[in-house]
């Protein structure tokens, strides 16, 4: 598959050119677009306003908690692609219209960038959020 | 959108866009021919089409002009053509509606993507696309093209396949010299040739140049020489830390534990404008001893190449790192100022100490740290000033960095069982003649706190479980009355080469060690010696148990084929003669605390006393035989201190 690989070297460039100019140009901007469609602005929209942060627990596990623009609070993991957004399971998994969801491209961004918050929990607490997840959905 | 943001931003790049391309295309209606601007045109053929989410991804071959103006012969597939791979949106795919041998024309603005790892490039942003009709086949190409979209392929792309923003460095960034506008960088691999770093380009002497005109991207052409203030090791950040077997006895079994393998060797270097940095090397193997590190690198000058930053810390965020930068502030020698040429303006007073310190680490795969051990120690170099312990003990402030030789008399753990021995923080009873010999209102003995994240070579450790040893502690950290080892100190056996020590040598104790004595001021996680009469005898916690004779272990089991003989689980073996431990809480009157009830538990094989006491109780069974009895100057540990009801808690120790 391919666009993987370009998404990927997409970000590099941003986090290359982030790194050594504090800036992303514009046709960087406008080559998120192309690749990432109505899902570039929304989330370069969530990295303006810090929402991502990176919970880490003592024994190396992390997850991501992005605050979505409706205050609600959603998760993303750090090993594969996952968000517990609607949008995620409509056109991700669903209709396979979409790389990512917003939030998950909100991520990358923000590490790409320097623009995640950080959070230390204890491993309890981690685990509770992931299965907090599940209890909302069962 | 929050102004001035990125998303404020790409909307307006974005409308701007969709303006230009809305014009571009009704233009190409209306004139109904190619527009005849040929500049920064790409004229592909597509090979082949598939679909990756919206983007119709195009397998195509770069043509070097309209095939109308090639004969059919030569519109033959030529395969030294070059190989693109062009994506499309949904909707310019949907305008173009374009199939296998389709020839597209596309106009700047274009973007090309260089991706890792393979030759083929990627042509992005081609919103400018038009395809070419060759009018013979028009109508029959146009009708076979319904059929054509459902053929194409569409790729599912796996969610495992998350994307890595680091290792960077097999990039070089290079500014592309094509005539396209605005077009992407183009990157390309380095072929990851490794050079010797003579062979690299000049010496230069600022981190702080390096670090602001190389970009993390890394320092692969130039190196920076720095001398190095400081050898130690770090607990690296995430991972397991090595886990020992079982249930250890809290003191009877040394704690041996092999080197998490997650410990990185790290140098603290400053460059001659007295700007610090921090490298992390590689990890430490058990093998490894930090000893031989300190002191053979220490003070030398090196050579720094194929770094890369991995942060930028201040103050605020690193107190530990800035508090070792502080005790090496200001620099013995003067440092260069920036901006200035050589050897005009050397400044060395009214520095004000670094507020930033750049954390290197090495590129992946490549580790080019040149020590010149063979060269004379730098005058940069500030080795670590060595006080007594009274002394430090005396230092005002918070948070100072100090270095001392002790003698450890007691070692205890702190006694949390869920917790792995070699994870446990520890405390280390320690004294020197400064103590000893020191009168009122000074202790004689310290508690230094060992924690975690400072790191203890296998050998200290050992070393510190066999018996009592003269420990150098460099770079450990007093503050709120405490001294402890924290990241960054190192405790070590032999003297460091090159240290600046106030006065007399400091290690040598004349005469036996003296603890304080048992009184009002004591305090619990201390220690004491106390002498006193036994006043009661706490029987319901009397009792004893017998211990393998080879290994100590106080948990036999009864043989089973012959129950009347004791099996030892971790010899394997029948105890034929085990060795009997007691165990009793005494009370005392101690003179010296003459108000508190002091509660002492003791243990077979600390006194001689206890011992007789213990057999004389145990064979006529008879409290009465031990009151009254003198014990005399027992070396204790304070387990609690209680003012209501005034209770001193102590176990008798011995000592290292």
């Amino acid at each position: 598959s391919t666009l993987p690989a370009v998404a990927e070297e997409l970000l590099r460039e941003i986090k290359k050119a982030f790194q050594e100019t504090s800036q992303v140009p514009d046709e960087l901007l406008l080559g998120l677009k192309f690749i990432f469609g109505p899902t570039a602005v929304p989330a370069l929209d969530l990295v303006d306003q810090r929402s991502v942060t990176r919970v880490r627990a003592p024994s190396g596990r992390t997850l991501y908690q992005v605050l979505g623009s409706s205050g609600k609070l959603y998760t993303c993991y750090s090993s594969c692609h996952f968000c517990t957004c609607p949008a995620f399971g409509f056109a991700v998994l669903q209709k396979s219209e979409s790389l990512l969801c917003k939030h998950i491209l909100a991520v990358y961004l923000s590490q790409a960038m320097g623009a995640c918050q950080e959070l230390a929990v204890s491993e309890e607490q981690l685990t509770n959020i992931l299965l907090a997840e599940e209890e909302d959905e069962g | 959108l929050c102004r001035g943001g990125l998303a404020e931003r790409l909307c307006r790049l974005q409308n701007r866009e969709r303006s230009a391309i809305s014009f571009w295309r009704h233009q190409c209606i209306s004139d109904d021919k190619i527009p005849s601007d040929k500049s920064g045109v790409l004229i592909v053929k597509i090979l082949e089409i598939f679909e990756e989410c919206t983007i119709q991804v195009a397998i195509c071959q770069q043509l070097e002009q309209s095939p109308a103006a090639l004969s059919p012969e030569d519109a033959l597939i030529n395969a030294e053509e070059p190989i693109l791979k062009v994506l499309f949106t949904r909707e310019t795919a949907a305008h173009l509606k374009s199939k296998p041998q389709d020839v597209i024309h596309i106009y700047p603005p274009w973007q090309k993507l260089l991706l890792q790892n393979t030759d083929v490039p990627v042509i992005m942003n081609t919103y400018f696309s038009q395809k070419v009709l060759h009018n013979e086949h028009s109508e029959a190409r146009e009708k076979t093209y319904g059929l054509t979209k459902m053929l194409i392929r569409k790729n599912i792309i796996s969610l495992a396949q998350t994307f890595r923003l680091d290792d960077l460095d097999d990039k070089l960034h290079q500014e592309s010299s094509d005539n396209q506008v605005p077009c992407a960088p183009q990157t390309h691999n380095n072929d990851g040739s490794k050079q010797h770093p003579s062979a690299l380009g000049a010496v230069n002497d600022s981190l702080l140049e390096m670090v602001e005109s190389q970009g993390a991207v890394g320092w692969r052409e130039v190196q920076v020489r720095v001398v190095i203030q400081r050898v130690y090791c770090l607990p690296a950040r995430e991972g397991y830390r090595s886990h020992t077997q079982g249930n250890k006895p809290l003191c009877a079994t040394p704690v041996t534990n092999t080197h998490p393998p997650n410990v990185r060797l790290c140098l603290l270097v400053q460059d001659a404008y007295g700007m610090f940095s921090e490298v992390q090397l590689q990890s430490l193997s058990s093998t490894d001893d930090i000893e031989q590190y300190c002191r053979r690198w220490e003070g030398k000058s090196c050579c720094l190449a194929g770094m890369k930053i991995l942060q930028r810390t201040t103050r605020g965020r690193a107190l530990g790192l800035f508090s070792l930068i502080d005790s090496l502030w200001p620099p013995v020698v003067p440092v260069k100022v920036p901006g200035q040429n050589q050897d005009s303006e050397m400044m060395t007073t009214n520095l004000p100490p670094p507020s930033f310190c750049y954390i290197l680490t090495v590129q992946s795969g490549e580790m080019h740290v040149e020590v010149d051990e063979e060269e004379q120690i730098s005058n940069l170099y500030q080795p670590p000033a060595v006080h007594g312990l009274k002394e430090i003990l005396g230092i005002d402030g918070c948070n100072e960095r100090c270095s001392f030789w002790a003698q450890v008399l007691y070692q205890r753990l702190q006694s949390k069982h869920s917790v792995p021995v070699d994870q446990r923080e520890m405390l280390l009873f320690v004294t020197d003649s400064t103590l000893q010999n020191a009168v009122h209102e000074i202790p004689k003995v310290v508690a230094v706190s060992v924690t975690v994240s400072c790191v203890l070579s296998v050998e200290i450790i050992e070393a510190l479980s066999a018996a009592s040893q003269l420990v150098f502690f460099k770079d450990a950290l007093w503050g709120n009355g405490r001294i402890i080892c924290v990241e960054r100190t190192v405790l070590l056996l032999q003297k460091p080469l090159l240290c600046s020590a106030a006065g007399a040598d400091l290690s040598e104790l004349t005469g036996p060690v003296r603890l304080d004595e048992l009184d009002s001021t004591t305090q619990a996680n201390s220690v004491c010696a106390l002498r006193g009469t036994v006043v009661g005898v706490n029987e319901s916690t009397a009792f004893s148990w017998p211990t393998c004779n080879r290994c100590g272990n106080g948990k036999l089991e009864l043989c089973p084929r012959d129950r009347e003989l004791l099996y030892c689980n971790q010899c394997s073996e029948v105890v034929t003669t085990p060795i009997l431990k007691m165990q009793l809480e005494v009370f005392l009157s101690c003179p010296s605390r003459p108000q508190s009830t002091v509660k002492v538990k003791v243990w077979h094989e600390m006194t001689l006393f206890v011992l007789l006491t213990m057999l004389l109780f145990l064979q006529t069974y008879e409290v009465q035989s031990v009151l009254g009895k003198e014990v005399g100057l027992l070396n204790c540990y304070v387990h609690s201190v209680t003012t209501h009801p005034n209770c001193v808690a102590l176990e008798e120790i011995a000592l290292l």
